[in-house]
């Protein structure tokens, strides 16, 4: 039917059908792309929009009640250039990261402003209050405390009238809904494409042949083999989406299935069925690690490993199978286990592919490295690099899972080149939730010896057997190696692979799964002995940048006011815990940043990408430093790569800042020198540039692997966490968290400290609700949607005091290095060890729900 | 593009659709979903314009709501005189959901398990013939396993009007139980009992008890917008001595249907809900109890639920 309705004061008729949706007219007929679909099913309101002044779910609105209504979305907030109070509050607070879920958190904190203000004058709600009013919104990146923060300072009336403070420069962009993601491109005459995927979890796949006028084109491997139920088989286009699926549903595949394998207990018995037969198989495994394998390891059936991390490993072995046999107290052994976590990244693993020039490519990708895709796309492609051009200029979340040349590329890629006209691929949110990854699973068995008289440590052992599906790359066990280093040690990683989908890297690859092993089993160690548990490793750590967060985490009123594990009595039992934190440090040493005057302003470009970390504003703050100017006042270019741009850092191992600060600074400064400072009098085209190079004489490996250098220093991270267990219903809440990041100098504070805090809260994820479910008869993901994968919500939000130790860094140009690693490892940790002092329940599987801890407690009152 | 009717009157059909041709729509916050998982274009059949559809009307023989009335207006027109009703749709799903989603919607909206909504799996209640999550995953199914499906019924509000005896009306019957409409999960393939072709018209309460108290909880692991893994609702009216004079009990997420828990009605009514008596009341509601390997956490909850709603009333 056709309807009128008035979307953002302009009339408008559209033609809908009756299944049609809301967004479907704003997106697909209106063009209105600020609003974004993410569930699709009503869980994470990242399609809020007003109708008639109420906010709605515009993937669940028909469209047929917009007829003759007032929308609102968000492109319509503003008025003209002025932003709404609330946008600027959420600049001012930043209230946002990648931007993908604002539009909708914006939308519906408009709504309740206004409704508030009205009621209540400038009176603050409180965070419960807010909580309820925004409870139909998810953010994956956690930027719940800077949304909470802007919405409380719009309440009180504080940006209701003046410009505003940007702390993020790209903010304004994503609050108006003008920022362009992937899934947002639109070309003339472009095809969609769907992905056709296995839906058994092994299987021999015989030739496909593509019906006359089906554009498709095979995604398998050579030996056309699937491995696991959601891999991809093939790849399809057409006119429109719908005819997309039609296609790729009815497509003809010939699939014989083989038997699989799922858990990883029965993947290491005799006759498993192999999810690698052959040593060729064995080597395209996809690895859940950041970097590659250093050492090659062997495979024992579907056991790939253990790759060893020894320091007197003899010793250390020996010292604790003789503590063992004679039953020392000294001993302290623990096995934990962990659960997938879902990457979840909001904007979808997205490609727009564009390959009618035949002579040259461009590709809109979501991706967290436009230089190194480019490469990539080159390479696979047989082309010269500079006849590729990647873009992505807003990208909605990588989380790590973002980093290589996954099927949506290749596949709109290769059916571009068929077709010879533009191809959009953008997976659904079911795709994203089975196929892009996760942090994998993992069991792990520590064993700590110390001096029963000091509690000096002697001996540590930490075995860890990754679940990484199909994929290898576990290191949990060699990353509990790096924090307490004055004893014999030995870590022996080993991958079981299984026919599940495979694990990808995901920030701080390994960190947080082997923090839970080896820091729940120091909290044992203290509780053993009745030690703090600070003091206890500030006895056994010997990294100065964590011995400074021991001091300021002992001094805390949290930590100083904990009680005896297992004192509390009740019903509600409070418990706070430590967990500590430890990362490498790496640098792109080729990074390269080009400054230039355009017309009386900066300009610095680089092909690197900021997908919500900051690495925009913190190219921003470094050349505006220079100039003396507001970062507002520099125009950044980033997220595209072609020919003719400066090679820039991958946003993964933490390398972007301290690739991009000093490299930036430098640049900025060789052009001042040379035109000064006043910009108006600066002909156009003045231009420096400057590559960062390796830290002189300061590298802990003389090597580059994979165009980083390993630098000199661990990064190092604390975090003490305040619980409130309900020992009734199983539930725990998180009251406060403090965390402790020593990574030297801040470069862009606000915007670090939201990266900390979204830390937190993914940390809470693993450690509390998310659990990734497969079906076990055929290997299908059970949890690939919003309401059965339970991320955290903004009413889970604690209160997060982020504490950052500037010193130590000095030998790093700038002072300072990255954190979206480091940041991570150690929040579920200290979740655990929080549940443990508040109940004298130790968990030991995560995540920790409800039923886990309930059946823990009841066992702990039999015991 | 699918066809599509704005209905005027419930009997309204245009020439040439046969039966399944075509699904009625109200808030449509359960279909959309659907549709967009299983890609289908059905014709629509859109009630909210059909006269009477939404609203809420009161007099002396009981209080009529229509079928199209949103959550959001339940907790807001019945707080205070079914305050058990009103804080249990207060307490489902998300405000924006709330706002959309309709009480009838909210009594018919399909399971949620995730075998059903899987988009390449097949269980009883989409053409398969055998319960997928019986013998895999059902962390979230039934601690009273009486029926062929293992997950519970989701519908929260029919859990509330349980507690009130309330009767619904459709285009072909009237009076209808909740527990007429709903089945006993006997017939897998179903998540009610209306047929193709009727559609729910009206839900209507007795009239309000002068001082009823009410109390909801719902058992999840986050802060809010999470289907429950147990809830229980009561109902409670005293006299001047705090003596029960009346009262309802029921839960949900542990059943085929919600459960009406007249055992413990009866254990509560004529006393003055002492700390024994929510004690033993709270123990009573998981008589019969027959849990999956998975569940058996939700016996534990099944008795924190309603002995967590018993500690609210009395407060």
């Amino acid at each position: 039917m056709e309807l009128t309705t008035t979307v953002n004061d302009e009339p408008r008729a559209v033609e809908v059908g009756g299944t049609e949706v809301a967004v479907d007219v704003l997106r697909d007929h209106l063009g209105l792309t600020g609003t974004k679909l993410v569930c699709g099913s009503g869980v994470c309101g990242a399609c809020t929009i007003l109708v008639d002044g109420e906010p709605v779910l515009a993937c669940l609105t028909p469209a047929t009640r917009l007829r003759d209504c007032a929308v609102t979305t968000v492109e319509g907030l503003a008025d003209g250039a002025e932003l709404h109070p609330v946008q600027r509050a959420f600049a001012h607070h930043d209230g946002l990261q990648c931007g993908y879920c604002t539009p909708g958190f914006v939308v519906d904190a408009v709504a309740f402003h206004d409704r508030w203000r009205a009621d209540h004058g400038t009176t603050e709600p409180t965070r419960e209050v807010i909580a309820e009013a925004l409870a139909g919104h998810l953010c994956r990146c956690g930027s719940y405390e800077g949304v909470y923060r802007a919405v409380a300072a719009a309440c009180r009336g504080e940006h209701d009238g003046g410009a505003g403070i940007v702390e993020r420069v790209d903010a304004p962009a994503k609050l108006t809904g003008a920022a362009v993601f992937t899934t947002d491109v639109v070309l003339p005459g472009m095809l969609h494409a769907v992905i056709r995927r296995s839906d058994v979890a092994a299987g021999l796949v015989g030739p496909i042949t593509f019906p006359d006028g089906v554009v498709g084109v095979e995604l398998l491997g050579a030996d056309r083999r699937v491995r696991w139920a959601g891999q991809p088989i093939a790849a399809v286009a057409a006119e429109s989406l719908a005819e997309a699926r039609r296609v790729a549903r009815e497509l003809d595949v010939p699939l014989t299935p083989e038997s699989f394998v799922l858990d990883p207990d029965e993947a290491v018995r005799p006759g498993a069925p192999l999810v690698y037969a052959t040593r060729a198989d064995r080597k395209n495994a996809p690895s859940a690690g950041e970097g590659g394998a250093p050492m090659p390891v062997s495979w024992d059936g579907n056991r790939h490993g253990p790759s060893r991390t020894p320091f007197l490993g003899t010793v250390a072995k020996r010292r604790i199978s003789s503590a063992r046999a004679a039953g020392r107290r000294g001993l302290v052994e623990l096995e934990v286990g962990t659960t997938a976590q879902l990457h979840t990244a909001f904007e979808p693993h997205a490609c727009v592919a564009d390959w009618s020039d035949a002579q040259h490519l461009r590709v809109w990708l979501s991706t967290q490295g436009v230089d190194q895709l480019r490469l990539s796309i080159a390479e696979r492609f047989d082309l010269d690099p500079t006849q590729v051009e990647v873009v992505a200029e807003y990208v909605g979340g990588g989380f790590g899972a973002k980093l290589s040349l996954t099927p949506e590329a290749v596949g709109a890629i290769s059916l571009s080149r068929l077709a010879r006209r533009p191809v959009r691929l953008v997976l659904d949110r079911h795709e994203e939730l089975t196929a892009t990854g996760n942090r994998p699973g993992s069991r792990s068995r520590v064993a700590l010896l110390v001096d029963e008289d000091t509690q000096g440590i002697r001996a540590l052992t930490v075995d860890s057997d990754s679940h990484g599906g199909v994929a290898v790359g576990g290191s949990a066990a060699s990353l509990a190696m790096l924090l307490y280093d004055r004893t014999p040690r030995l870590a022996r990683d080993v991958d079981v692979v299984t026919n599940a989908p495979p694990g990808a890297p995901f920030r701080g690859p390994g960190g947080p799964t082997s923090a839970w092993a080896l820091e729940s089993t120091v909290d044992e160690v203290a509780h053993r002995f009745g030690r703090d548990p600070i003091e206890l490793r500030a006895q056994w750590d010997g990294n100065p940048k964590r011995q400074a967060l021991y001091r300021w985490a002992g001094a805390l009123p949290t930590w100083r006011q904990r009680q005896a594990t297992g004192s509390r009595a009740g019903r509600y039992r409070r418990g706070v815990g430590v967990a500590a934190g430890n990362w490498i440090y790496i640098v792109d040493p080729d990074c390269e940043v080009v400054v230039s005057v355009e017309s009386g302003r900066l300009v610095a470009s680089s092909a690197t990408q900021d997908m919500g970390t900051g690495s925009r504003t913190v190219v921003a703050r470094a050349v505006a430093g220079v100039f003396g100017v507001d970062p507002s006042q520099v125009d950044v270019r980033l997220g595209r790569s072609h020919g003719g741009t400066a090679h820039g850092p991958a946003s993964g191992g933490s390398r972007t800042t301290v690739s991009l600060w000093s490299t930036a600074v430098e640049a900025a400064t060789t052009l001042r020198d040379r035109v000064g400072t006043d910009l108006s009098t600066v002909p156009d085209g003045a231009t420096a540039g400057a590559k960062r190079g390796g830290d002189r004489g300061m590298r802990a490996v003389p090597v580059t692997m994979n165009g980083v250098q390993i630098g000199r220093g661990f990064s190092a991270a604390l975090h003490v966490t305040e619980v409130e267990v309900d020992t009734r219903t199983g539930k725990t809440r998180v009251l406060r968290v403090h965390g402790g990041i020593a990574v030297g100098r801040i470069h862009a504070p606000v915007l670090a400290r939201s990266q900390c805090e979204g830390s937190v809260i993914q940390g809470i994820g693993l450690a509390l609700y998310e659990n990734q479910v497969l079906d076990p008869h055929t290997g299908l993901t059970l949890t690939a949607n919003l309401e059965d994968y339970r991320i955290p919500q903004l009413g889970d939000t604690p209160e997060i005091d982020i504490h950052f130790h500037e010193e130590g860094w000095d030998h790093v140009p700038g002072g300072g290095i990255g954190l979206g690693e480091v940041a991570t490892v150690s929040p579920a940790a200290s979740v655990g060890n929080a549940i443990f002092n508040a109940t004298g329940w130790r968990p030991l599987t995560l995540p920790v729900r409800p039923d886990r801890l309930l059946e823990g407690l009841r066992a702990g009152v039999t015991r | 593009m699918s066809g599509l009717t704005i209905l005027t009157a419930y009997d309204e059909r245009p020439d040439g659709l046969g039966p399944g041709d075509a699904v009625y729509r109200a808030g449509g916050t359960d279909l959309q979903e659907r549709l967009r998982t299983t890609g289908a274009t059905p014709h629509v059949l859109d009630l909210t314009g059909v006269p009477g559809f939404a609203g809420i009307e009161r007099a002396g023989t009981g209080t009529t709501i229509g079928a199209g009335t949103t959550v959001e207006a339940l907790t807001r027109e019945l707080a205070a005189d079914y305050p058990a009703l009103a804080l249990t749709a207060a307490g489902l799903a998300t405000p924006q959901v709330r706002a959309t989603a309709t009480i009838g919607g909210n009594l018919l909206q399909r399971t949620r398990c995730w075998y059903f909504r899987h988009p390449h799996l097949t269980c009883l209640k989409c053409g398969g013939d055998s319960c997928p999550a019986r013998d895999g995953r059902h962390l979230y199914g039934v601690a009273f396993d009486t029926a062929p499906c293992v997950h519970p019924h989701p519908s929260s509000l029919a859990m509330a009007l349980l507690t009130y005896a309330a009767t619904v009306t459709t285009t072909q019957r009237d009076g209808l139980t909740i527990g007429d409409l709903l089945g006993d999960g006997s017939d897998p393939s179903r998540d009610h009992l209306l047929g193709d072709d009727e559609v729910l018209t009206r839900v209507t309460l007795p009239p309000p008890v002068a001082g009823e108290q009410g109390a909801y909880y719902r058992a999840i692991s986050r802060f809010e917008a999470e289907w429950p893994l147990v809830e229980a609702v009561c109902r409670v009216a005293r006299d001047d001595a705090g003596t029960i004079t009346s009262c309802g009990v029921a839960i949900g997420g542990v059943a085929p249907t919600p459960l009406r828990l007249k055992a413990v009605e009866a254990m509560l009514t004529g006393s003055t809900l002492d700390d024994d008596v929510v004690a033993a009341a709270a123990s009573a509601a998981t008589a019969g109890a027959s849990p999956l390997p998975e569940t058996g956490y939700k016996v534990d909850l099944v008795e924190a639920t309603v002995r967590e709603v018993l500690e609210r009333v009395r407060s």
